[in-house]
């Protein structure tokens, strides 16, 4: 509580200061404008959410013409990210090259398997947030998260599922949640799987009990035939579309709530008016109408935060993260 | 009937002009993506995501398709010619197809692969339309015990691959295992053998393991023996032609290692490269001349092609029906339908049923163009091996480097290729056979994922992999394949 209150309160002290520099970025901004095409980097490989949002953001921009250069989108894949961070830590300064980022920024250094973490980067914009849903079978006896952490206390070998290796968003979310609750963070028996669509195949064939993946990507799988069926999702309000049914943690009386972010973070030490200046394209490409049709189809939801309030969001996860981690013996 | 009604409700579909167009041009370009070594259908769909936001979701779908069946349909022509699997599901087409081109047989070898390919195909999509629905019970019927129980029946296969000495084999083998252990561990997240470096943290690549061992070692054990070995001979291109004998020849391999291909398909992660194994190596134990596998039978190139086409038409099973993904190829295909506003699953067969009978009806159509598109590409294809050998050997030298680069872009990753290269080369000289590697390397971290998961969810009761019938049957089919031959060689020789 009291690290949350005092980030609070450097950012009430900052903001006027914050409106200064954006102001001074957007006379600057006018001065900078990219010279040849941007790299944009997934860190993965095609297919996952990285690569969706770069080959999204991208096809975006070009066709509402937001910007003079073309954004090139490339796969970096490796590590997690740890290769692509590598190789963007070692370019720095450079105004030309994005990365897509989101909570394995945090995550991949804390597990110790990449150097560079969300401190080494510049932070240009968060874009974009998705959220945690526990699902079970359809025809499970548990009708709300209660009933299932009830069971849970009881019987802890029930196993999980997740989309995610361990300490990684899925687990951390589950154990968050569980903690909350009043189990044992540690206590959650979570099996990862390869994706959240293999976690979700190995619920419907009841080879595990639940499952905890992405909203996002669970939402076609729901509806009156589905052989699956949601408890309970982690964001503060109930969300849209097919899930409006869904109670949120909080509703259930769990004080929780975890975001899947997603931003694009650029080389270290980036130039103050190239910062300004992508800040400013990617608050215009959010307006779009074209954005907001393929957001809605992907089930993500607007989430934006200017550099400067990402920074310190990113720097109030990697606490809120070590903490989790730390609970369940994954930090080394 | 109603099967028959939706079909020709999707080829009203598939069957206008534009959509004709779409699959003419998805299944031609996956055609030249399946030659080049390297460059697979994931990176090609990728790229082709944006152009098809704007298309109607099943002329997206359509052309989409094309391009993933047509990879896996052409990947068998540098398998063949050159040792160099075009796609990572042709690598047991080389295992016989080199042979054969080597014997002057190379046209017959791909008017082979393009048979099998087309019926493989066909077979599978009588299947995929017939029994969809009911299949994607099948594919969550199989959960880590399952899996586990299915790598250890294909890896059973290790026996039939290794030629000469089961026991370089089995060494094979095992090297193939630690090989793919390499990078995080997905149980635990500990980074195993990587030896501090980014590089290693996600293994290495199958298909660098792949083209090394296979088309460098190649190259280098050509250079070995001298540049005084005789010029290939003129018009080493050989007949398209069949002869009534071997289509009967190859007629029971290709109807078995389509049925058997699909259903590999069909469960998500294994896919046509385990499809196409299991087909190979099942067709080498039932063949009464299985001890000239590997050495340019002709049932060695008709069973992998079938199979990996045949589980490559599977996949879709779960796309469609469960909106699952199975392999990175249709996670990528997921991820496109998405944006055109399509989610399949359940609902999509009554939501959406023309993308799901308009890209079935266009499978039909597609595979008859794929025939009719390679057959006659053979005589000009297969000319590759007519070049001067120092031509011929930069040649593949090139297109492993142009392959491995471009799917990592990292020079690291050319080193390992030079580094297996060399391997696959001491493998041939000390009479190591490289399949059994490969296979090893496949199966290795899925068997060792499914194990470990299927423990802990059992809370470290193994009895789990009897308990559960599946895995029991397949287990026990597993132990038989192994025993039978011991056996049958102690009764020959009590007999005797």
């Amino acid at each position: 509580m009291t690290t949350k209150f005092t980030a609070r309160g450097i950012t009430a002290i900052l903001l006027p200061l914050a409106g200064l520099t954006g102001l001074a970025g957007a006379v600057q901004a006018e001065e900078w404008a990219p010279t040849r095409s941007i790299e944009f980097i997934a860190p993965a490989n095609p297919g996952g959410g990285w690569d969706t949002l770069v080959r999204t953001t991208s096809r975006v921009i070009q066709s509402e013409g937001l910007a003079d250069q073309n954004f090139a989108a490339i796969n970096v894949p490796g590590g997690g990210g740890a290769v692509a961070w590598a190789q963007i830590a070692n370019d720095s300064g450079n105004p030309h090259k994005l990365f897509a980022t989101s909570p394995p920024i945090i995550l991949v250094p804390l597990a110790g398997t990449s150097r560079y973490d969300h401190t080494h980067f510049t932070p240009i914009a968060r874009l974009i947030t998705d959220y945690s849903i526990v699902l079970v079978q359809a025809d499970s006896d548990y009708q709300d998260l209660n009933d299932l952490f009830e069971a849970m206390r009881e019987r802890p070998s029930m196993s999980v599922g997740g989309g995610s290796a361990p300490g990684s968003m899925d687990h951390i979310s589950i154990a968050g949640v569980a903690s909350a609750a009043g189990l044992e963070a540690s206590g959650v028996n979570y099996i990862a799987f390869s994706g959240g669509g293999e976690a979700m195949t190995n619920l419907m064939g009841g080879h595990v009990e639940a499952v905890i993946t992405g909203a996002g990507e669970a939402a076609g799988q729901l509806g009156p035939e589905s052989d699956i069926r949601a408890l309970g999702v982690s964001s503060p309000e109930r969300l849209g579309g097919p899930l409006a049914e869904i109670a949120t943690y909080q509703e259930q009386g769990i004080d929780y709530t975890f975001d899947i972010w997603r931003g694009v973070m650029g080389t270290p030490d980036m130039p103050a008016e190239a910062v300004a200046y992508y800040e400013d394209l990617f608050a215009r490409m959010l307006e779009t109408d074209d954005w907001q049709e393929a957001r809605d189809q992907l089930g993500w939801i607007d989430a934006y935060q200017s550099s400067e309030e990402f920074g310190d969001f990113l720097d109030a996860q990697k606490e809120e993260f070590s903490g989790v981690l730390t609970e369940l013996g994954l930090i080394r | 009937m109603e099967a028959l009604n939706n079909l020709m409700y999707g080829f009203g579909i598939a069957l206008q002009p534009m959509n004709i167009a779409y699959v003419f041009g998805g299944v031609f370009a996956g055609t030249i993506i399946g030659m080049l070594p390297g460059l697979g259908p994931i990176s090609a769909l990728a790229l082709m995501i944006p152009i098809t936001f704007a298309m109607e979701p099943s002329s997206g779908l359509i052309l989409m398709a094309g391009v993933y069946y047509g990879a896996i349909f052409g990947g068998s022509s540098s398998s063949i010619l050159l040792n160099a699997p075009g796609v990572a599901g042709t690598v047991a087409t080389s295992f016989d197809g080199y042979p054969m081109a080597k014997q002057g047989m190379a046209g017959k070898a791909l008017a082979i692969a393009a048979y099998a390919s087309f019926v493989g195909g066909t077979i599978s999509i009588v299947f995929l339309m017939m029994v969809a629905p009911m299949l994607s019970r099948v594919a969550v019927a199989f959960g880590p015990a399952e899996y586990f129980a299915l790598m250890v029946l294909g890896l059973t296969a290790v026996v039939s691959l290794s030629d000469k000495s089961l026991v370089k084999g089995l060494i094979a083998a095992v090297v193939g295992i630690m090989i793919s252990i390499i990078g995080i561990d997905l149980q635990t997240g500990t980074v195993r053998f990587a030896f501090g470096t980014t590089h290693l943290l996600d293994g290495i690549d199958f298909l660098v393991v792949a083209l090394g061992v296979f088309a460098l070692a190649e190259v280098f054990y050509m250079l070995l023996r001298g540049g005084g070995g005789k010029e290939p001979e003129r018009n080493a291109i050989g007949s398209l032609r069949l002869s009534r004998r071997e289509v009967k020849e190859i007629a029971g391999p290709i109807g078995r290692s389509s049925v058997l291909g699909f259903f590999t398909g069909v469960l998500p992660g294994a896919g046509a490269t385990i499809g196409s194994f299991l087909g190979y190596s099942m067709e080498k134990r039932i063949a009464k001349d299985g001890d000239t596998f590997g050495k340019g039978n002709i049932k060695g190139v008709a069973a992998p092609e079938a199979a990996n086409n045949a589980a490559c038409t599977g996949s879709f099973v779960p796309l469609l029906t469960l909106g699952v993904p199975g392999s990175g190829t249709t996670a990528v295909l997921l991820g496109a339908l998405l944006v055109m506003g399509i989610s399949p699953g359940p609902a999509m067969l009554v939501d959406r049923p023309d993308v799901f009978w308009g890209v079935i009806a266009s499978m039909y159509i597609g595979n008859i163009m794929l025939l009719v598109l390679n057959l006659p590409l053979i005589p000009y294809i297969a000319k590759i091996l007519e070049m001067p050998r120092p031509l011929l050997l930069s040649l593949i030298l090139i297109f492993c480097m142009i392959g491995v680069y471009g799917m990592s872009f990292s020079v690291i990753d050319l080193l390992f290729l030079l580094g297996f290269g060399l391997m696959g080369l001491g493998m041939r000289l000390f009479g190591f056979p490289a399949a059994p590697l490969i296979l090893a390397l496949i199966l290795g971290s899925i068997m060792e994922e499914s194990m470990r998961r299927a423990l802990q969810i059992s809370g470290g009761d193994w009895m789990v992999f009897v308990d559960k019938p599946i895995s029991m049957w397949l287990l026990i089919i597993a132990a038989l394949s192994l025993l039978l031959p011991l056996v049958k060689k102690v009764m020959q020789r009590a007999r005797s």
